[in-house]
Formats: structure tokens, sequence, C-alpha cells
């Protein structure tokens, strides 16, 4: 049998037959080799097989239980970032959509302004000249129409008025009787 | 697998923490061993197991029940332990590096010619594994002692068992050349050791 052979049962640790641990005990007698091979693998599987098995500090699943919480926050902490970051992504995102939408609108903007300005003051005149052309008119009409004729106009407006309001519900009130 | 841990895998399924906890109570001592011989270092070691079963919470959902409970979660620790060593190039312990003497585990306080036996055993350990490649260092240790066989060691490793054998028979070599390398450094402690091992296994 080959050397080769005897090694690979040593190294391999392989389970041997009676006839082949014949062979390999005659071999080891007559191989240095071998022989050394052989003891350093056993007393190696002696020394790991008689050390005491290594074992964590006490309370070791308390442990694990505050770690686990640490790591779960750091998750939720992760997503909550995740999530804001995102929103403030997006409204950057949107506002500067609309931005560039109403950029048009933005560049003309003060000369819309003036303008707006300007014809607000163009009517602010114009109302201002109507009052003063109307209020001497006003008062010299007073002066020159007797008391007892402006209430009998006031009067006579306010009845007219009235009555237009009466025939206006009235006839609405026809027409959803008749209308179907 | 026991109805208990079944049960307590499904409830840590919805989200119970405490059921979990259960199952890193049962199975802390063998992933923090097999975390300790891979590291070399208690705070690695614990550091590495807690991580675990952090990560074994956590992908709790694509655990297969058909497989043993034990050899997913070493399959985790291993492979844990296999990323850490390579991201940090960590060399474990060397046989005159005095620094690592505290590496020894906290045993139930034997006497101090036990524990001094004792931690030397351990270096002695940590320096036959320091010097094998991460995998072929997992499956020495599922080997040794979690007396996995060739093919939860393949399931555990994510290889097949020609390979499996193939890294024990290359690691085997390995440490049996650094053992008798060992015997002849002139270094009393790691003679006195190795001659009684010698000693207690030709006795055997």
């Amino acid at each position: 049998m080959k050397h080769q052979q005897f090694e690979t049962w040593i190294l391999l640790d392989t389970e041997l037959n009676q006839e082949q641990q014949r062979n390999l005990q005659v071999h080891l007698n007559q191989c240095a080799q071998c022989n050394s091979l052989y003891r350093a693998t056993q007393q190696i599987a002696h020394l790991f097989r008689t050390s005491p098995v290594p074992e964590p500090a006490p309370d070791f699943s308390y442990r694990w239980i505050a770690r686990m919480d640490r790591v779960e926050n750091r998750k939720n902490r992760l997503i909550l970032g995740a999530t804001l970051g995102g929103i403030s992504l997006a409204t950057i995102l949107v506002l500067s959509s609309v931005g560039i939408q109403l950029r048009s609108t933005l560049v003309y903007f003060p000369q819309m302004m003036l303008e707006m300005v300007t014809l607000i003051t163009k009517w602010i005149i114009f109302l201002n000249q109507l009052w003063d052309i109307f209020t001497p008119l006003f008062r010299v009409s007073i002066k020159l129409v007797s008391p007892v004729w402006l209430y009998s106009v006031g009067l006579s407006l306010s009845g007219i008025t009235a009555a237009w309001m009466v025939a206006f519900f009235r006839s609405r009130t026809l027409q959803k009787e008749l209308l179907p | 697998m026991s109805i208990t841990e079944e049960q307590w895998i499904a409830e840590a399924k919805n989200g119970d923490k405490d059921a979990f906890a259960k199952l890193v109570e049962k199975y802390q001592k063998p992933v923090y061993s097999v975390c300790y011989r891979m590291l070399g270092t208690p705070t690695a070691a614990e550091d590495a197991a807690q991580e675990t079963f952090i990560r074994a919470y956590q992908a709790l959902d694509r655990y297969d029940p058909t497989r043993s409970f034990a050899t997913w979660l070493l399959s985790i620790a291993s492979n844990y332990s296999i990323d850490q060593l390579r991201k940090m190039k960590v060399t474990i312990l060397s046989m005159d590096n005095e620094k690592h003497a505290w590496l020894a585990p906290p045993a139930n306080e034997p006497s101090p010619e036990k524990a001094a036996l004792e931690k030397e055993k351990q270096a002695q350990i940590q320096s036959l594994l320091a010097d094998l490649p991460e995998i072929d260092r997992a499956a020495v240790i599922l080997q040794y002692w979690h007396n996995s066989s060739y093919e939860e060691i393949a399931e555990t490793l994510n290889l097949s068992s020609s390979a499996v054998k193939s890294r024990l028979f290359r690691a085997r070599r390995l440490m049996a050349e650094k053992w008798q390398q060992m015997q002849l450094v002139s270094v009393p402690q790691v003679n006195s050791t190795a001659k009684r091992i010698a000693h207690e296994t030709s006795t055997i």
C-alpha cells in the first residue's frame, strides 16, 4: 500500500476496519514521517477535545435584548429621517417646479404691480373729480328745490322700489307653483 | 427540534423579542464558542455572538424549519466571524504574545496552577487555529467542538462535502506541522504542555 493512502487515513481521521488498522499500525512502525504526523494529529485532537468550552459572561440574553432595542431604535430613527428627508426633497421639487412655472410671471411682477398702482390712482382721481362735480350740484339743488319736493320725490322712489320688489317676489312664487 | 422551541420561533416570527431571548439563552454557548474560537478574544466573540443573534432575529422569516435551528445559527455565526476576520485581518494569537494572556475563557475559578495550564492550552489552541484560512478554521471548529459531521459542516458553511473533506485534510496537515514546530521550539512552557499532552495521548 502506498504512503499517500496512510497519510489520507491519518489526516481525514477515517474510520478504519480491523485490517486497515493493522496495516496502518505496521506502516506507522516503519515510517517515521507518518508516525510523527499520526502522533501530532492525535495530540491536537486531544488538546481540542479536552479544552473547556468558552462561555459568554452572565446575562448574555439581557445584553442581547438591550442591543436589539438599540438596533431597532436606530432603525426607526433612520426610517423617520428617510421619511422626513423624502418629504423635504418632494417639497423642494414641487416648489422648484412651481417656481419654474411662475418664473415668467415673477419676471414681470414689478411691472404688473406698477400698472396696478397706476390704475388705482387713476380711479381715485376719477372718483375725486366726480365728487368735486356732484357735491356743489347737490348743495345747489337742495337750496333751489323746496324740502317738500325732495321728500315727495324720495317717498315716490321708495314706493316704486317697494312695489317692484313685491311684484318680483310674487312672480317668483308663481313661477315655482306653475312649473313642475 | 422540541415543540417549545418551535413555539418560541413562531412567537419570535411575530415580533416577540422575549420569545427569541429564550432561544438566545438556549444557544448562547455554542454560538459564543464558535465566535470565540474563530476570533480569539472574548470581546470580539461577545460582539460577534450578539450580532449573530440580531441577524438571526431579523432573518427569522427566511429560516427553513426543516433545517436544524442550531445549524442555521452556527452558519450565521461562522459566516459573520469569517467576514470579521477578513475585514479586520486579525492575527489572533502568537505563542509569545503576552498581551493575549487573558484569553482563557471564563471558567469556574480554577486553582492558579490549573488556570495557568488552561491559559497555556487556550494559547496553544488559538495559535494552531490562527494560521488556518478562515473557512478551514470554521470547519475545524465545527468538527472538533461541535462534533458536526462533514454534511453538517457543508450545510453550515455552504460548501460541498468533498470541499469540506479537502479543507479539513489541509487544515489538519497545517496544524500537525505547526504542532511539530511548537514541540521543537525551545520555550519551556510550550514544551511542557506538548510533552504532557503527548504523555496523556500515549496513555489513551
